[in-house]
């Protein structure tokens, strides 16, 4: 018998919170972003959104449609006040980006010889706001966010076999 | 918890590995009052020394400048990496203890802790292994590793050597930064924070290692960084996946609502306990034509109840009025489900 841990029973509790407010979608592919954009939501708000990678999390779904941001408060409950300055962070973080890139650009060149610094690179890609972290902090995120998708893919794969 | 842990290392450290040879006298009366009676000190390694017979204790105290390492016990390595563990990866979750302690004891072998001090660090982070920010639990539980790391790699050196003799680096009055020049390597600022940093990242690199399914036989991080990128893309993949299915199986979302609460109220030992019995589930589906969908759950556990008009007109009612073990409960919840 698995006991389900508390970290997936906090994100079958958000996720089923935020498909709450989900609306009539017709096609596939709407019900599939919906049930999608709550998982991800879900997941970020566990353990209250402390980490980065979770408050990156938030601010890209927020920040690629402005209409996602009612799932996120109505996820995140009583924590409206952190979303508004989350808000504020995640313009501020999408500035920063995008000010590194334009001056790494110039005098970078075109193929990184190192592949240490190719897989960097692309594990930076992978874990949100992993741009902006140094090399510690990018493992120690990339630990804590594998432990979490593992719990989401976890429950819900449950669920689709239940279904 | 840090303050504690910090408290136990310092007067420890003072009572061991003193650099001064005044501080080594100390310790020698300490032990020689302490090992004929039981054991008075409060949680150090002091306790740990006692539980040898006294005879080799002395010895082993006499020995070497620094006794306390030397020894490796083999009761106690097991014990240390097991609450080491447990502290890393309660982080994981936290509420499934046994089963980790199983991934402890494979693991442990490839923890390389010899030194007896770690324990009572260790038994102080277990306790206190249930905080919540997993951040702060396993920045926490990487200081206090690499705290152990310098800690063993400066009292290696000391087992070969005098162990006096090696510099001390800036940082062993700072909170958190342990850091200890070897021989034969500079002590400069620079170098000790790039020693420093380079420990913590391979510190974190282990840890992944032993997260990701198979990483444990590929050395060079390089490989492990490749293996942990492509958990991570497969992990992303699956939840596009499994969410496509879940889009498909449910026409509506709200489907899934009442899917989750089923999900939620029962345990997952139905998802096994639907496994055993598909073949009678599908029989009896068939036959019961338009019935299909609300009883094929119920008849492969009560074929009395295939008559029962009520568990679809009262479905709450039959939730309730049902006191047999959960699972029946679950089954008349996923019922639920199919019903709408």
């Amino acid at each position: 018998m698995k006991a389900r841990s508390s970290l997936e029973r906090e994100f079958l509790e958000k996720w089923r919170k935020g498909l709450q407010i989900g609306k009539e979608d017709s096609t596939i592919l709407e019900r599939k972003d919906a049930i999608k954009l709550s998982a991800d939501v879900a997941i970020a708000a566990t353990k209250n959104a402390a980490t980065h990678w979770r408050r990156a999390l938030l601010c890209d779904v927020v920040s690629e449609n402005p209409t996602n941001k009612h799932v996120v408060e109505h996820i995140l409950g009583h924590k409206f006040k952190n979303t508004a300055t989350r808000l504020t962070a995640c313009s501020r973080r999408i500035l920063r980006i995008s000010q590194k890139r334009r001056q790494k650009a110039a005098p970078r060149r075109v193929v990184p010889k190192s592949r240490k610094r190719n897989r960097s690179r692309a594990l930076r890609m992978l874990v949100p706001g992993g741009e902006e972290m140094d090399g510690v902090l990018l493992l120690q995120e990339t630990l804590d966010y594998i432990v979490s998708l593992r719990a989401q893919v976890d429950v819900m794969r449950c669920l689709a076999s239940i279904g | 918890m840090e303050p504690n842990v910090k408290a136990v290392q310092p007067q420890f450290r003072s009572g061991i590995s003193g650099p001064k040879p005044g501080g080594m006298g100390f310790v020698f009366d300490d032990i020689h009052g302490l090992i004929p009676g039981p054991p008075e000190t409060d949680g150090t390694s002091f306790t740990a020394l006692l539980e040898l017979p006294p005879p080799q204790a002395v010895e082993l105290l006499v020995m070497e400048d620094f006794p306390a390492k030397s020894m490796p016990p083999p009761i106690f390595p097991s014990n240390i990496a097991l609450s080491d563990r447990a502290s890393m990866f309660s982080i994981f979750a936290s509420a499934d203890n046994p089963p980790d302690s199983t991934n402890i004891i494979s693991a442990s072998s490839s923890m390389k802790i010899d030194s007896v001090k770690q324990e009572p660090l260790e038994s102080e982070h277990h306790r206190n292994s249930s905080s919540p920010a997993v951040s702060n639990q396993s920045l926490k539980s990487i200081k206090r590793k690499e705290r152990e790391k310098k800690v063993k790699e400066s009292s290696k050196k000391s087992k070969k050597l005098e162990a006096n003799e090696a510099s001390d680096g800036s940082g062993e009055q700072l909170p958190y930064v342990h850091v200890r020049a070897r021989r034969g390597q500079a002590t400069d600022s620079h170098s000790l924070a790039e020693r420093a940093r380079r420990e913590k990242i391979n510190a974190r690199m282990k840890l992944l290692q032993d997260l990701v399914p198979g990483c444990n036989k590929i050395s060079g991080t390089a490989m492990v960084l490749d293996e942990i990128i492509n958990h991570v893309q497969a992990l992303q993949r699956q939840v596009e996946f499994l969410s496509m299915r879940l889009a498909a199986v449910n026409p509506r979302i709200d489907f899934n609502l009442d899917a989750l609460l089923a999900a939620e109220s029962e345990s997952s030992i139905d998802n096994s306990y639907l496994g055993m019995f598909p073949p009678s589930i599908w029989l009896e589906g068939q036959l019961n034509g338009s019935r299909q969908q609300q009883s094929w759950l119920i008849d492969g556990v009560h074929p009395s109840r295939v008559d029962d008009t009520s568990n679809f007109i009262t479905p709450d009612n039959s939730l309730l009025s049902y006191d047999s073990p959960p699972n029946s409960v679950s089954l008349h919840s996923s019922q639920l489900k199919m019903e709408l």
